[in-house]
């Protein structure tokens, strides 16, 4: 289509000469180019070229003059697509995605076909998650250009998010048996696959399975063909098929927990003593693994039983020292019997190793080496601050502290026990020399900076982060350009605590740009995982932005914006303008 | 605990985890990009209540088809969870994803020249060599052993091979190579 308003051959040229710069970023020259048209009398007010010199002046960060040529350039071209669309680009740029995808259907209505355009619109309609208009521009592109791959799968990925599950796949079929004519490689493996999820998602699991299970050589993910077929097999209810995948998945990573919930699954285990066995069978298939004894210890019942087995695996964990042993077992204190147990089974192993060197009093046990005794008192310490009793914690790790004065691992649990008895100070003090004992480990770092935080020490929490950030530029700067959050939302929470309401929201803003840029960081994605056609982990992508904002970062600092704000509200500022309200007579 | 590959949404966690473990840090874009161009190779520590308290963040150098390798861009374990043998764990199965999915030879990685307990690891452990130091690579101005570990073990026993046999044990002659 020629343009509405057409230039004589040399301007032409020139203009021409524009869009080439622009594309690469050669934008003082673009600027000398449109120069030279706007400068002639006859084309001073061309359409075009004004938005061109616009859209140019955008990309060197003069965004005002850029809105007031574009703006210009449209006025005195309203039927040029090309006035449109560089509109357009600069409303995206300036993320107005919605007035952007306005000015892109404008430049449609004066050349339906522009290829470019359209894409354009595409990217912008599934940002927005307009997935109607998305269908429709991936149609018009399947139309224009039926040769490209993306044109097909674009196409087919927009059933699929409209949840229009046969057509998605009728266009991926007719994609695979007419354009993929091999080799076997990994993005035509990812195309199966992500077929595969289009027919597992519309609930037709025997048709995903015969899919898969037609398709396996092809595919290089044998981790995904495996798993999936395990879920196909289960929902199927072909249990003895599911228990060989599932067989064979634990060999191929004994530490997935849900491997092994699947397996009891396909062998229909329900009883709690039908589950001991089943996990004292690959407690010996895997000695090293963890997962099977520990998941051994959530389904024993019968307090013998348990008993027993605790006592087998806390020995392993304290004769190792493994510092996590607590942690790890925090969730059977769920079932006070168990607590019982395990308070029963650490305090007579304290009493023993002080004062025979061995966990029993069994003559025959091979003496333990002195940490036993050490890890044993941590233990007990973490054991009864997590049962509130903040005097008996409070005597197992100084105990363990006066074993062995040099392990951090006891300064960051006595702070811990300090946090949860309300001493926010005490609990900071024992973090501060945690971190002097080891100035390398960031770990132990972060740690002490949120207990300052905790205490209201907000200045010697960013000296403290400072230790770990690029030198040169204050700590929060980077932790900000870092998107640290969590450090940002105890900031927020502290400035709360201490009434600092103008820093606490500057906190709580900083996050929440975070999750915008994170809704930002999709757009480039839109394009490349159609190239990289890794579409299983792009639809993943697509349905963690639907849901971004849930995440317990962003949930914690709005909750302090919005309570710092009701209370600006009922308490407005002292140098804030007065409002006419009369004085409640309520104070804080 | 629990390792599993990790998902998009695993990613906002493992950066968490990255900010309160390790001095090089990313912006959730990198993360994604690893997420959405390589997704098989990154893997999670995760405990009970779905926190992660270990990652490994890889990815594939595509330098040649003769040079086709892994790289391990990121890898912590919370000090809360040490000695688990976390770090080892996830390293193998990123390695085994790299072969199978990526037909790699072999994985590359950076470790500050200070820190003994990740060499340790990374040598002992899991048969990685030193390649050579590259000074200065860190923002900090410390130098960097860039090491390798060979991959062909796991394409001879792609299929159904318990992870215990991936280890290779402190005595291996590896260590006498560095």
């Amino acid at each position: 289509m020629p343009p509405s308003n057409p230039l004589p051959p040399k301007e032409n040229a020139l203009f021409k000469r524009i869009l080439r710069c622009y594309e690469h970023k050669q934008y003082k020259n673009g600027l000398k180019f449109a120069k030279q048209i706007l400068s002639s009398p006859k084309f001073a007010e061309h359409g075009e070229t004004l938005a061109m010199k616009g859209l140019t002046l955008n990309c060197l960060g003069r965004k005002e003059e850029a809105y007031e040529y574009v703006r210009r350039g449209l006025r005195n071209d309203l039927k040029s697509p090309v006035c449109w669309h560089v509109y357009g680009l600069l409303q995206r740029s300036d993320k107005k995605y919605d007035e952007a995808i306005k000015c892109y259907r404008n430049a449609l209505k004066w050349e339906k076909e522009n290829i470019q355009i359209l894409r354009d619109l595409s990217l912008l309609q599934i940002q927005m998650r307009d997935l109607e208009g998305y269908k429709d521009t991936r149609y018009q592109l399947f139309i224009l250009r039926p040769t490209q791959r993306a044109s097909w799968i674009g196409f087919a990925m927009s059933y699929h998010l409209l949840g229009e599950y046969e057509m998605a796949n009728s266009i991926l079929d007719a994609f695979r048996t007419n354009q993929m004519k091999g080799p076997y490689d990994y993005e035509h493996s990812e195309l199966l696959l992500y077929q595969n999820m289009v027919l597992a998602e519309s609930g037709q699991y025997d048709r995903a399975l015969s899919h898969l299970l037609k398709f396996q050589t092809q595919i290089l993910d044998k981790l995904a063909i495996k798993e999936t077929c395990g879920e196909y097999y289960l929902k199927l209810e072909r249990f003895k098929e599911a228990e060989t995948l599932y067989e064979g998945l634990l060999k191929r990573n004994p530490e997935n927990v849900l491997y092994y919930q699947k397996l009891i699954e396909a062998k229909r285990l329900t009883t709690p003593d039908q589950k001991v066995a089943f996990f004292d069978l690959y407690k010996a298939d895997f000695p090293k693994a963890i997962a099977p004894r520990r998941l051994q210890l959530t389904e024993a019942e019968c307090p013998g039983v348990f008993t027993q087995l605790v006592d087998e695996y806390l020995r392993h964990g304290l004769h190792k020292g493994i510092p996590p042993l607590h942690v790890d077992l925090r969730s059977l204190y769920e079932d006070q019997s168990k607590a019982d147990a395990i308070e029963q089974i650490i305090l007579q192993y304290i009493e023993n190793l002080s004062k025979l060197g061995t966990f029993s009093n069994d003559t025959d046990e091979v003496k333990q080496p002195a940490s036993a005794l050490l890890w044993s008192y941590y233990f007990a310490a973490q054991h009864f601050d997590f049962k509130k009793d903040t005097d008996k914690a409070l005597h197992y790790i100084d105990a363990a502290i006066e074993h062995t004065p040099t392990l951090i691992e006891l300064f960051i649990v006595k702070g811990r026990i300090f946090k949860h008895a309300g001493d926010p100070v005490s609990a900071y003090q024992c973090l501060e020399e945690a971190q002097a004992m080891d100035t390398a480990d960031r770990y132990v770092n972060s740690k002490c900076a949120r207990y300052m935080l905790r205490a209201g020490h907000v200045k010697r929490a960013e000296d403290m982060c400072a230790k770990f950030t690029r030198e040169g530029v204050p700590a929060t700067e980077n932790l900000n350009e870092m998107q640290c959050m969590w450090f940002q939302t105890e900031a927020a929470a502290a400035y709360q605590r201490l009434h600092q309401w103008g820093e606490a929201l500057k906190k709580a803003h900083e996050v929440d740009r975070h999750f915008s840029e994170i809704m930002e960081d999709q757009f480039d994605f839109h394009s490349y995982c159609m190239r990289k056609m890794t579409l299983r982990s792009y639809v993943g992508l697509l349905r963690l932005e639907d849901v971004l904002r849930a995440h317990p970062f962003y949930f914690r600092c709005a909750r302090v914006a919005i309570q710092v704000y009701l209370r600006l509200h009922s308490h407005p500022l002292q140098d804030a303008p007065q409002t006419s309200e009369p004085d409640t007579g309520m104070s804080y | 605990m629990n390792i599993r590959c990790a998902r998009p949404s695993d990613l906002m966690n493992m950066q968490h985890c990255n900010l309160l473990c390790l001095p090089e840090n990313y912006q959730m874009k990198y993360y994604f990009y690893h997420g959405l161009s390589w997704p098989q190779l990154s893997y999670v520590a995760e405990d009970e209540k779905g926190h992660i308290v270990g990652y490994v963040l890889a990815k594939m150098e595509e330098d040649g088809e003769d040079n086709r390798h892994g790289h391990i861009t990121s890898l912590a374990v919370k000090r809360s969870h040490r000695r688990l043998g976390l770090a080892q764990k996830l390293m193998n199965q990123a390695s085994l994803a790299m072969v199978e999915c990526f037909q790699a030879k072999y994985v590359s990685l950076h470790v500050r020249k200070s820190n003994r307990a990740a060499l340790n690891l990374y040598t002992n452990s899991l048969g990685f060599k030193i390649l050579e130091i590259e000074p200065k690579y860190y923002a900090d101005g410390e130098d960097a052993y860039s090491m390798m570990r060979d991959l062909s073990s796991f394409s001879e026993s792609k299929e159904n091979q318990p992870s215990d046999n991936m280890e290779i044990k402190s005595e291996s002659a590896i260590v006498s190579q560095c």
